[in-house]
């Protein structure tokens, strides 16, 4: 053991080198970690977190909010299923709106008719908008205009939305999310477009009956039509068009950099054996055990993907807190913890194979001079 | 260089695990690049087809088809710009088609365009009822002489004909009349209804008098007093919202992975070195230069690097073949799988370069044992 903090300390450059390599993946998985999940936080919060069970969309809308459309026969057959026990009505546009002056941005405003049926499961602070004019924020956009008591203009038209309360993580489309009254919502769509007619509901939101469950309710709804697209909270949210893909492309990204890990590991414990055969060799002959010179090689293993997963734990945790291009990052402490635990399964586990390579050495060659 | 070249011949074996990481390395780099371009390709390819020099969208639109009008009047004043050519209106809606054949909940997403001046690659706008589809909608079973039920409504058009990189927002777009446009957006989109004579966009062509895009956009504003947005083409297509955040985004975890491969490839070849320095004091005892043993250990990188992206050119082909039609954004492109290896090669050459401190300080003394 002293032998192998030693050779740490004389080497600097080399261990430190293969510190670094091991540090910059650390960060790249941790970072991509979090950039998924705000990405999905953002694009898809606003369906997750409002607290309807069941969402009903047309199957026309294709699971997105705003492309889908409830015509008046479709909420008829809705109301109407057995196991159905509140309905709400749900639609979603996206605005300009003037905010802190004169700054344009792209914002989503969700109205509801039926407070605790399609409104933000959690406030933060403030309440939930009641009155005309009025709405709760994303509180990840707090700080861009959109806090309690801000007041933001929608354009063209000119109508004012004065915000009330702010909740966590409900943006939609990844831009600045509003949850307003229904009538407020349909004041604005017809203030931006004087030529709008009356949209039809884009949503229903359902809360099922006493002794229903929603998986139940959903089935029932979609067996009463096939243009009618039924799902409980949870999967409507992994199931907008998108998510899916994003999931996908970054397990991909991921799994290949958690091959790269025990390879650079491996491959940097391999060599430094295969340099250090000699000095093993004599080590083994003047009566060093074998276990004891794996364990050391473990040590050093340990200890190297311990130093780089807390480097690249430290270059993230500054970065978690940013924003990048208006996307919200969190410090994911169970993502840290979860490959924390995988990088040294993999990290030690691959120095496995030079341990293999020490067991072999065979201490008669330090006598006889054999080639390696 | 002989000698290391020959070295890599007889001896592949120690230089496999350093090629399986690069491979690996490769494959990432190619992949994410591959993304990139899918993502941008599939969200942009509508407004890059444009065959003009400015999009003129209303001022509070933020450059969003969607949100955006402009009205005759509003035409007019564009059309009487100088340097101003050709201007023709445009419109989209976003809708789900029911294609012939599919499953009653099987739809394609679309994007519909009614457009007066044809862009690149799409013939000029066909008869009312009837639309050009992009092939990517190929892949929802959509034939040339299928009839599209559009929306709720179930608008019908007819595909007479498919053009190719126009999709919009992920979606395949329909190419119509404006006409045909105005009658599903009706239908479909009440809130999004459009008075005749509007259109939501223009696209503008500069007449013969040479005015550069940027000049005619500034002119083009100058003249509605601000209630136009003008856009160049390419700043149309940075402005789709999404775009450059998905650009610098990439580009940062590129930029990362590529600085991985330069440590691992320092790491590598800083080992090699050391191993081998008896063997180069050696041959420096024999006349070698110094340079000669650098330039070995750079071929071989460079050897080591060109294998491994060979063969992550061959996965990632691979990839994209295997992968289903519409379920990644992956484009995988020359150009692409080029800038990738020329950005590893680099990144092989500088890390490699970490070792040439080390090949300087072998003293030649050293193999004679002094």
């Amino acid at each position: 053991m002293f032998l192998a903090l030693r050779e740490m300390r004389r080497a600097k450059v080399r261990f430190g080198l293969l510190i670094a390599a091991i540090a910059l993946l650390v960060f790249l998985i941790l970072f991509q970690q979090s950039l998924q999940n705000g990405l999905l936080t953002s694009f898809v919060g606003g369906i997750r977190n409002q607290d309807a069970p069941v969402l009903v969309y047309s199957v026309d809308g294709q699971r997105t909010v705003q492309g889908s459309a409830i015509t008046p026969d479709l909420e008829e057959l809705v109301r109407t299923t057995e196991g159905v026990g509140e309905v709400g009505r749900w639609s979603q546009g996206t605005f300009t709106a003037i905010v802190a002056g004169d700054e344009a941005v792209d914002v989503s405003i969700i109205g509801y008719d039926t407070a605790g049926l399609g409104t933000p499961a959690e406030l933060v602070e403030g309440r939930l908008a009641d009155g005309p004019g009025e709405a709760v924020a994303s509180d990840a956009d707090a700080d861009d205009g959109f806090g309690v008591g801000d007041t933001v203009r929608i354009v063209p038209g000119g109508a004012e939305i004065e915000i009330v309360g702010s909740a966590r993580d409900v943006q939609l489309n990844a831009s600045p999310t509003l949850f307003a009254t229904y009538d407020t919502y349909l004041d604005i769509v017809a203030s931006v477009n004087p030529d709008a007619g009356e949209p039809p509901p884009n949503v229903l939101t359902i809360r099922p009956a006493e002794g229903v469950t929603d998986d139940e309710v959903a089935a029932a709804i979609n067996a009463r039509s096939l243009d009618l697209d039924a799902l409980p909270r949870a999967e409507a949210a992994d199931e907008t068009p998108g998510v899916a893909q994003v999931q996908q492309s970054f397990r991909i990204i991921f799994l290949l950099y958690g091959l790269v890990i025990p390879c650079v590991t491996g491959l940097f414990f391999l060599i430094v054996t295969f340099q250090k055969a000699g000095a093993l060799t004599l080590l083994r002959a003047i009566g060093a055990p074998a276990r004891r010179l794996v364990s050391a090689l473990l040590l050093q293993a340990a200890l190297i993907v311990a130093a780089g997963f807390a480097l690249g734990t430290l270059l993230y945790a500054p970065v978690s807190q940013q924003r990048i291009g208006g996307l919200p990052l969190r410090f994911e402490t169970g993502a840290v913890v979860a490959w924390g635990v995988a990088l040294a399964v993999l990290g030690i586990g691959s120095a496995l194979l030079s341990a293999r390579r020490v067991l072999r050495i065979d201490p008669v060659e330090a006598t006889t001079g054999s080639e390696r | 260089m002989r000698l290391a070249l020959r070295e890599l011949v007889r001896r592949p074996g120690r230089f496999t695990t350093a090629t399986v990481i690069l491979t690996l390395i490769a494959v990432l780099l190619m992949f994410l690049g591959g993304l990139l371009d899918g993502l941008i390709a599939s969200a942009t390819g509508a407004i890059r087809a444009q065959d003009a020099d400015v999009i003129v969208y209303s001022e509070s639109s933020q450059a969003a088809f969607a949100r955006s009008r402009i009205d005759p009047d509003l035409r007019d004043v564009v059309a009487g710009v100088d340097g101003v050519g050709e201007v023709g209106g445009i419109g989209f809606v976003q809708l789900g088609a029911r294609v012939p054949d599919a499953g009653p909940r099987d739809l394609a997403g679309v994007a519909l365009f009614g457009y007066e001046l044809a862009p690149t690659g799409v013939p000029d706008a066909p008869a009312v009822g009837e639309v050009h589809a992009d092939e990517v909608l190929r892949a929802d079973g959509v034939d040339v002489g299928d009839e599209l039920l559009l929306g709720p409504a179930r608008s019908p058009v007819t595909v007479v004909g498919f053009v190719s990189d126009t999709s919009f927002s992920g979606q395949g777009a329909l190419w119509a009349a404006p006409e045909t446009w105005r009658t599903v957006l009706d239908e479909n989109r009440p809130d999004a209804r459009v008075a005749d004579g509007v259109f939501q966009a223009l696209v503008v062509r500069g007449d013969d008098g040479g005015t550069a895009p940027a000049d005619l956009a500034a002119a083009i504003d100058a003249a509605t007093e601000g209630a136009t947005e003008t856009l160049t083409v390419p700043d149309a297509v940075n402005a789709i919202p999404g775009v450059e955040e998905q650009q610098g985004t990439f580009n940062q975890i590129i930029g990362v992975t590529i600085a991985i491969a330069l440590v691992v490839i320092a790491l590598f070849f800083a080992l090699i070195t050391v191993e081998r320095v008896r063997l180069y004091g050696v041959l420096k005892a024999l006349g070698a230069r110094s340079g000669t043993i650098f330039a070995g250990l750079v071929a071989q990188a460079v050897v080591v690097t060109l294998v491994a992206s060979t063969v992550a050119t061959g996965l990632v082909l691979a990839l994209d073949a295997l992968l289903p039609p519409g379920s990644l954004p992956l484009s995988v492109t020359p150009g692409r799988i080029v800038t990738s290896i020329v950005l590893l090669l680099v990144a092989a050459v500088v890390g490699c370069s970490f070792s040439l401190r080390r090949v300087l300080r072998i003293d030649p003394a050293s193999a004679i044992g002094s």
